[in-house]
């Protein structure tokens, strides 16, 4: 018990320690972003994405190494940080192109383990996601 | 331990490791207390946590029919010290009268501006913080042998370092707006007026400024104030020449000790030693050479873990300085900067202060501490 104890004492901290080695001040979508969508016959509900910005555009990758897909169209609305993501991908059951439509919108902005939550849709599926910031 | 309580242990570890990012810790003064909301309250101490980043005096103070409990915030043991106040200078039992600013968020806590022991009706526990006086004529600038001015110690080993910065805040040059030395603005209307910032850059701009700076990592985090903020901090900043090694130290008073290497070999900005696309720095890798009396520093490479300026102004690992020293005489050092980063900004933009030098003494030192209050 006192092991595990520790064991888990330690996974805190390392997860408190890395939160903040990996602060990230600069564009508000730049980052490695791990969450689920779903529900979805065609994909798994984790998904992964990365997101730069070159000072004119976002770009970036939904689950890259595995079902990867390009980001096509992204953008940020600071208006309300409204996130707009396109991709286009294709169905692992039918290998039919889907072309995907993710709306979110960005939450706790000030913090470095901020999320984005919101609706995405592709082809007749549909479904929510929510994403955090690593 | 019990398995329960144990458990019971890890639970309140994991709730304040969660919690953490949210809690109001060592922090810019006002991103915790109101200016609006002045108090004078008078009591009797009843506890004394004289640690870093801030010392607390814990009194009481009776209210009706009631006794409150406050929590009087100082500056630093060190800052206290410095200025004649040890750790003694207060016991429990002792009365206080203190006037100050009342916490933003309504708990029982101010910010001391006055205290004065009942006792003795003595003003005591405030930080000296005068600037030297000038001299009635302005000193020749130093050089040395080189005919180069000298940045740090005088010929013959004359201590001393850069403080007093002659602003605090960092907005474009000509700009005129208001703002506390904190970088806060007094009316967040004026965001578009600091510098030309992209709409995103901006509108984060504007989330810092209404909550009151409260998440910056400097304070937070103890991460480098990078960038101008460097030569913005109440610590100072101390230069120390290495001709032989063509290279120039940069100390860093406040932050956490750190310093940065001026490279003044001929060399680019590839191939050096820490920091490059994979590994950006907090105060970038710089290279330097002298123009004229001037010398200018073109640092490159920082990431974005940081904010670059007291007022929470965002910056892209695009960001690039140019920054221009001239040791115009003895006492000052005028410092230029500008800063090209078009991932957060429309365009290169400038500005400019000046710095007192303070002879014969080293650096202060300053300690920062994660998530004390």
């Amino acid at each position: 018990m006192r092991t595990a104890i520790f064991r888990v004492s330690l996974l805190v901290l390392c997860c408190a320690a890395g939160g903040s080695l990996l602060a990230q001040e600069g564009h508000p979508l730049k980052g490695s972003w791990i969450g689920t969508w779903g529900p979805s016959k065609a994909h798994s509900n984790d998904i992964i994405l990365t997101l730069n910005w070159d000072g004119k555009v976002i770009t970036g990758m939904i689950n890259p190494g595995t079902d990867n897909m390009e980001v096509k169209s992204a953008s940020l609305n600071p208006d309300g940080w409204l996130v707009h993501l396109e991709a286009d991908g294709k169905n692992a059951a039918t290998g039919q192109a889907v072309h995907y439509v993710i709306d979110g919108k960005i939450d706790n902005l000030a913090f470095r383990n901020r999320t984005v939550t919101g609706t995405w849709k592709g082809g007749a599926e549909s479904g929510a996601f929510k994403i955090q910031r690593q | 331990m019990s398995i329960r309580s144990s458990r019971l242990a890890l639970a309140l570890v994991g709730v304040l490791v969660a919690a953490a990012p949210t809690l109001i810790a060592h922090h810019a003064i006002a991103a915790k207390f109101d200016e609006s909301k002045a108090v004078t309250l008078s009591g009797i101490v009843t506890d004394i946590d004289w640690k870093n980043p801030h010392v607390h005096i814990l009194i009481n103070v009776k209210t009706g029919n009631d006794v409150i409990n406050w929590a009087i915030e100082l500056e630093s043991p060190i800052a206290l010290q410095q200025s004649g106040w040890p750790s003694d200078t207060v016991q429990v039992g002792d009365t206080l009268t203190v006037q100050g600013i009342a916490a933003r968020n309504g708990s029982k806590q101010a910010w001391a501006r006055s205290v004065v022991m009942s006792k003795t009706g003595r003003q005591i526990l405030m930080v000296r913080n005068t600037m030297p006086p000038a001299p009635l004529q302005p000193r020749p600038t130093p050089r040395g042998a080189d005919g180069k001015p000298r940045l740090g110690a005088a010929p013959g080993g004359v201590l001393g370092y850069w403080a007093y910065p002659s602003s605090t805040v960092l907005v474009e040059k000509n700009a005129s707006i208001g703002m506390d030395a904190s970088g806060l603005l007094k009316n967040v209307a004026d965001a578009d007026k600091v510098a030309p910032m992209q709409p995103w850059a901006l509108a984060l701009y504007k989330e810092r400024q209404r909550r009151f700076l409260q998440d910056d990592p400097t304070y937070l985090n103890c991460k480098p104030p990078g960038g101008p903020r460097q030569f913005q901090q109440p610590e100072g900043v101390q230069f120390v020449e290495d001709p032989v090694r063509q290279r120039m130290f940069l100390l860093l008073g406040g932050g956490n000790s750190n310093y940065r290497i001026l490279w003044m070999d001929g060399r680019g900005h590839k191939g050096q030693v820490g920091g490059d696309d994979d590994n950006p720095l907090y105060y970038g890798r710089a290279v330097a050479q002298w123009e004229g009396d001037t010398l200018v520093v073109d640092t490159r490479g920082f990431n974005e873990d940081f904010w670059f300026t007291n007022g929470g102004l965002p910056h892209t690992e695009q960001l690039r300085l140019v920054e221009r020293f001239t040791r115009s005489d003895f006492d000052t050092l005028r410092y230029e900067v500008q800063i090209e980063d078009l991932g957060a900004y429309t365009r290169p933009w400038s500005t400019g202060w000046t710095m007192r030098w303070v002879a014969d003494q080293e650096l202060p030192k300053h300690f920062c501490q994660d998530n004390r209050p």
